[in-house]
């Protein structure tokens, strides 16, 4: 195993980069990343529109939730994958429907976790700043998302976690990341499926598991942060 | 300054609010009272439209609350409303607390909402607590800054929903002194209330509700000497035993 590291680690961390395009953990670090970043800000807003006082704005964003949740992301993957070149008859960068399709996936599930976040704050920190004059929008962007989004922040940080599993979905559509690295070392090597696997799914185990401790630590920082408050 | 005009509410088949017609005059201090369940807290929550109504009209300074197209925010803004779980901002300090909704609401700049936040923390006794987040702060502290808070909208009309209901004993007198001083300075107030000492000494008048109507509207001396109901009779007889 140390020599396919010794051998192939380069690959597995950058792809051919710099003589090739960017691969390996690299990638699959900067998918979940961008991910997660551009899918935040389309969270909050199904977040809003699943709590929305409007009936219609609140069910369209119930639509779109309870869809996306109902379906496997590579279902996603490859209707992204095959419907963009009929649609706009020119195929697009794999990455770039990859990068398209966790966002679709990740601001459903990242909307519930603000809808959640939203709907566990007690009613009165609402009456309170409407009673004041404070309209809806002014309500939510000084008194409930400050607070909602602190609160959420462990469950948005775990998602992280998924959304780095979930990249590797990315290797069936032929992105260069860090699954399907190991895809091409493994060919090349031909005689050794368990080692070069194994050291796929200790890369994932490491990084995952870096990211869920720092979740935990987070976590006790909130939690502590809580104690202090007689409620 | 406050007029309630035939109003009707109802969960389902439940009266919660039946015929209510009452006024409450400039400068005036009115103390709600009656059994839990009466409708006292709907009443008020009416005034600014945190609960709906069936039917009727609520007239504040010669506008119709509940009128479609009545613009809300605008009118909650110059009417106060003090709760009696407090429900400060737990993000804030007490100061941004305070200066929060001048700034958003009437535009006011930063250092003029944090002077006149400074000068509503000392008159409610905690200008050193202005740091402090709420959660550093006890009840009694919590529910003053909630007054300074909705004194910063300068609304010529506070409504108080059981103050005092979820502080230890030792915290009431605070508040009640604050709510005192302000009854003395003019404030109209309406004070949906179980402290009948706070009812003799600032009140002009009681109202006593229960099952949603107003059964007994008098002067506090007439109300806690000679209620004339008997369910007003029974109500005082139960809560002074």
């Amino acid at each position: 195993m140390l020599e396919i590291l010794n051998n192939y680690g380069l690959i597995l961390l950058i792809g051919e980069y710099p003589h090739g395009p960017l691969g390996g953990l690299a990638m699959t670090l900067i998918l979940a990343a961008s991910a997660l970043l551009l899918s935040f800000p389309l969270a909050i807003l199904v977040g809003i529109a699943r709590t929305a006082p409007l009936i219609a704005v609140a069910r369209l964003a119930a639509l779109y939730a309870n869809t996306i949740r109902g379906l496997p992301l590579l279902l996603l993957v490859f209707w992204a994958y095959f419907a963009v070149p009929m649609l706009f008859g020119k195929s697009i960068n794999a990455t770039v429907v990859m990068l398209g399709a966790l966002i679709v996936y990740e601001s459903a599930y990242l909307g519930e976790i603000v809808r959640a976040g939203i709907v566990s704050l007690p009613r009165g920190q609402q009456e309170a700043a409407r009673t004041l004059g404070m309209g809806y929008w002014t309500t939510l962007r000084k008194v409930i998302l400050p607070q909602a989004l602190y609160n959420m922040i462990p469950s948005m940080m775990n998602q992280f976690v998924v959304v780095v599993k979930n990249t590797s979905l990315a290797y069936v559509i032929g992105v260069d990341e860090l699954t399907n690295a190991a895809y091409q070392v493994n060919s090349q090597l031909l005689t050794k499926p368990f080692e070069v696997y194994a050291l796929l799914a200790m890369t994932y185990f490491v990084v995952c598991f870096l990211l869920s401790r720092s979740v935990e630590a987070v976590e006790r920082r909130i939690t502590r942060n809580r104690r202090s408050r007689p409620s | 300054m406050l007029e309630f005009v035939h109003i009707q509410k109802s969960y389902g088949a439940m009266p919660v609010l039946s015929d209510i017609s009452e006024r409450v005059e400039a400068g005036e201090v009115v103390v709600v009272c009656g059994p839990s369940g009466s409708g006292k807290s709907t009443l008020i929550r009416t005034v600014n439209r945190l609960e709906s109504i069936d039917s009727g009209q609520i007239i504040v300074n010669g506008q119709d609350v509940h009128a479609a197209g009545q613009d809300i925010n605008g009118l909650r803004a110059g009417i106060g409303f003090v709760f009696q779980q407090f429900n400060l901002f737990p993000h804030c300090s007490a100061l941004e607390n305070v200066m929060m909704a001048p700034m958003s609401v009437y535009g006011v700049t930063r250092a003029e909402a944090r002077e006149q936040a400074l000068e509503l923390l000392a008159r409610v006794g905690l200008e050193h607590k202005s740091p402090c987040f709420p959660a550093e702060l006890s009840g009694g502290q919590q529910q003053r800054v909630a007054i300074a808070r909705t004194l910063a909208m300068k609304p010529p009309l506070i409504l108080f929903d059981e103050p005092t209901s979820a502080l230890d004993p030792e915290m009431v007198g605070e508040v009640l002194s604050v709510m005192k001083d302000l009854a003395r300075q003019g404030m109209t107030m309406v004070c949906v209330t179980h402290e009948m000492g706070f009812a003799r000494e600032v009140a002009d008048k009681v109202w006593f509700l229960d099952a949603g109507r107003v059964l007994e509207r008098a002067t506090p001396e007439a109300f806690f000497t000679t209620p004339q109901h008997p369910r007003a009779q029974k109500f005082l007889s139960d809560t002074q035993r």
